[in-house]
């Protein structure tokens, strides 16, 4: 013990146990390193969409486990102002700057996390028959399919799906995009209490 | 401060295991009292920027010792504070605690450090000091209460609600007890504050609860300022719902008399009250001053736009309020973006690598009533080693929607300071 040790003993050794104490708390689980390319290109997201992605809000979307394929795509099209919303616009034409593929191979290297938003279970059985349009381009399990540029609807929360379905349908998404038609009739199809059927069920889906 | 005796001391840690040590100890501290053993960054202050900085330290390096110094137990969030003053939200609701930062291997001390030697690299704390390698400060705003005659000697009969808590809570006692008819006066200081938008959100969430509960009560806002200086169009539309909210530009509060209940403006008109908030002018953390950290107007610290370090000492770095410079508002989303770049470049900077420029973002959200809110986003990059902003985006109104992505942002913003 050095002697700043000693003369210290008594109330010295109140913070010093107190640190000890703090000190035997293990460290929680470790996300990606900043060896990870997109570590530091990722620092403006956890503000909205949780750590590592893991959104744990209503209508903010979950980033983790995303593919990155679909990723980009969103990220061009909030830049472009093909998806107009304020709050993404700035931070997608920030991120194309930055290199928006070590951004989306970062989130899709992430183990997925569905949002933890638990649905009314009424709502959620009411979806699971209202939903079933909805397979013919997000695969039976909602998992998405790239090929139809279709993402992964599953475990995203609830209160975000329903925002998107209700731009889809009063065409503020993607305006005039042919790619969509089809599916935005349908959505037009659907009332607004069914669609937020449509979300729950999608939401609870793993 | 309390000297706990060495049986008190012995009787307490027996007891609790820890937490009697964290409840009862704030014991005098002497000499080195936490002998360095390997690379350590010393923050003082868990606000927004000193949590941040922290958590990010240990997230680029556990292997670096991390020790944050904070007076209070409690971390309380400043955004969402003025929807307590409209009864829409409680200070409860708004208050964590510091076990996320633990869980990651920050060690945190109570206590204030009350002074800073940048030539010996220590932080002191009383009697006893703390030697770092690299310092991160980030002590907030404290008030200039000089400046307005009247209000040091006012105390709590005059409140700023300017920093989240006690007064916070007052404050709506005050607004509840307020005769149907009152006056309340809300006044604004000259720039630069904590949260510019603040005071006309705050504008909002009073003339909503007085519009309900006190219809016949009265909110008169003295700006300093000429007009609005933050989301100036979406303020004036929003206001529109309140004609019991009447704004005063260019008048700025000199004099308070708590006795008369009255203010006095520069042009020296007096205006009474039954309630006022007046929040002062403000300046850096009074620790930053006492470190010499600011600049010639001994208000703010000019800092490094890549790393934060100070711009009068090295191996200090400031980030938050306390900043001044960068083109950016003092916000609590700039103080967390700060807080994570300068951590990253602490790292880079212990293991000997270059600084890594890089630029923060900002989001301001503003609630107008109980359920709609509005944004404020910009967006930086680094030019020259300089911060500057490439664009700002508004909502393009107030929603319900934005209501709720403002909920999703305090959720998640506060995890990313402290879980
Ligand atoms: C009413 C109101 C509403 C707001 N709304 C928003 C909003 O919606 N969005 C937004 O982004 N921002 C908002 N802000 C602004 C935001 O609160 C601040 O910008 C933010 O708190 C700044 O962070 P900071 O770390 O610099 O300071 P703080 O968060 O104040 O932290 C400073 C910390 O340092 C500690 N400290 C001080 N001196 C010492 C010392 N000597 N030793 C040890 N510790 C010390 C203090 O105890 C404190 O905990 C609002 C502010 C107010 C007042
Ligand atoms: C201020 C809060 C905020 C920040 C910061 C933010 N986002 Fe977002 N993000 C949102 C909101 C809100 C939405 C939903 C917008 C909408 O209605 O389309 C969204 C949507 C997205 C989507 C669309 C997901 C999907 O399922 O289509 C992606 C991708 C995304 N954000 C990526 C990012 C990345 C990458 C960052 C960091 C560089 C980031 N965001 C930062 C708020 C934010």
């Amino acid at each position: 013990m050095t002697s700043s040790h000693r003369a210290l003993a008594g109330p010295a050794a109140c913070v010093l146990g107190l640190v000890a104490v703090l000190g035997l708390v293990a460290p929680a689980a470790t996300p990606a390193g900043p060896r990870d390319p997109g570590y530091t290109k990722v620092f403006a997201c956890s503000a909205c969409h949780g750590r590592d992605g893991a959104s744990r809000s209503d209508t903010v979307p979950v980033l983790a486990g995303m593919p990155a394929w679909y990723l980009k795509k969103a990220i061009e099209d909030y830049a472009a102002g093909r998806r107009p919303a304020a709050e993404m616009e700035p931070y997608a034409k920030m991120v194309l700057g930055l290199g928006v593929d070590d951004v989306a191979a970062y989130f899709a290297a992430r183990p997925k996390a569905p949002t933890p938003i638990a649905p009314d279970p009424a709502a959620v059985e009411r979806g699971g028959t209202a939903a079933q349009p909805c397979v013919a381009c997000h695969g039976a399990e909602g998992k998405g399919d790239r090929s139809k540029g279709a993402p992964d609807l599953t475990g995203q929360p609830p209160g975000y799906l329903l925002n998107q379905m209700l731009l889809f349908k009063a065409d503020t998404r993607s305006p005039g995009d042919p790619a969509l038609t089809a599916q935005k009739a349908l959505l037009k199809a659907i009332p607004d209490p069914q669609l937020a059927d449509i979300a729950a069920w999608w939401a609870s889906r793993r | 401060m309390t000297v706990v005796s060495r049986r008190a001391f012995l009787r307490t840690s027996g007891l609790g295991l820890g937490l009697g040590v964290l409840g009862g100890c704030a014991p005098a501290v002497r000499g080195d009292f936490l002998p360095r053993r390997g690379p350590r960054v010393v923050v003082v202050g868990g606000g927004w920027g000193g949590a941040t900085a922290a958590k990010y330290v240990k997230l680029g390096d556990p292997g670096i010792e991390v020790i944050l110094l904070e007076p209070n137990r409690r971390f309380v969030s400043c955004p969402m504070s003025n929807l307590v003053l409209s009864g829409v939200r409680t200070l409860e609701s708004l208050t964590r605690g510091y076990g996320g930062l633990r869980a990651h291997g920050v060690r945190i001390l109570h206590r204030e450090a009350s002074a800073i030697e940048p030539d010996r690299k220590r932080v002191r704390v009383d009697e006893g000091y703390l030697e770092y390698d690299r310092l991160v400060v980030a002590p907030g705003i404290e008030f200039q209460t000089e400046q307005v005659e009247g209000l040091a000697a006012a105390g709590d009969r005059v409140l700023h609600a300017w920093k989240a808590g006690p007064q916070t809570v007052a404050l709506a006692r005050e607004l509840q007890a307020v005769r149907d008819g009152g006056v309340v006066v809300l006044s604004i200081p000259p720039p630069a504050f904590r949260c510019p938008p603040g005071p006309y959100e705050r504008a909002c969430q009073v003339a909503w609860y007085l519009k309900r509960q006190k219809p016949r009560a009265k909110l008169i806002v003295l700006d300093a300022s000429p007009n609005i200086i933050s989301k100036t169009g979406l303020f004036r539309a929003a206001w529109r719902a309140y004609p019991n909210l009447e704004y005063r530009p260019s008048n700025r509060v000199v004099r308070v008399d708590p006795d008369a209940r009255e203010v006095t403006t520069d042009f020296g008109d007096r205006l009474r009250y039954d309630v006022v908030n007046l929040i002062p002018p403000q300046r850096a953390g009074t620790i930053a001053v006492r470190a010499d950290l600011v600049g010639a107007d001994g208000r703010w610290c000019e800092v490094n736009h890549v790393t934060y370090e100070s711009v009068k000492h090295a191996g200090i770095h400031v980030v938050g309020d306390s900043t001044i410079g960068l083109p950016v508002p003092k916000s609590g989303t700039m103080a967390n973006a700060m807080g994570k770049i300068c951590a990253h470049q602490v790292v880079r900077l212990l293991a000997g690598r270059p600084p890594e420029p890089m630029a923060p973002v900002n989001v301001c959200y503003s609630w107008v009533n109980d359920v709609e809110a509005m944004a404020v986003i910009n967006a930086y990059r680094i030019q020259n080693g300089k911060v500057v902003q490439v664009e700002q985006k508004l909502t393009p109104g107030q929603s319900a929607a934005s209501g709720r992505n403002a909920l999703a942002w305090a959720r998640s913003i506060w995890d990313d300071v402290l879980a």
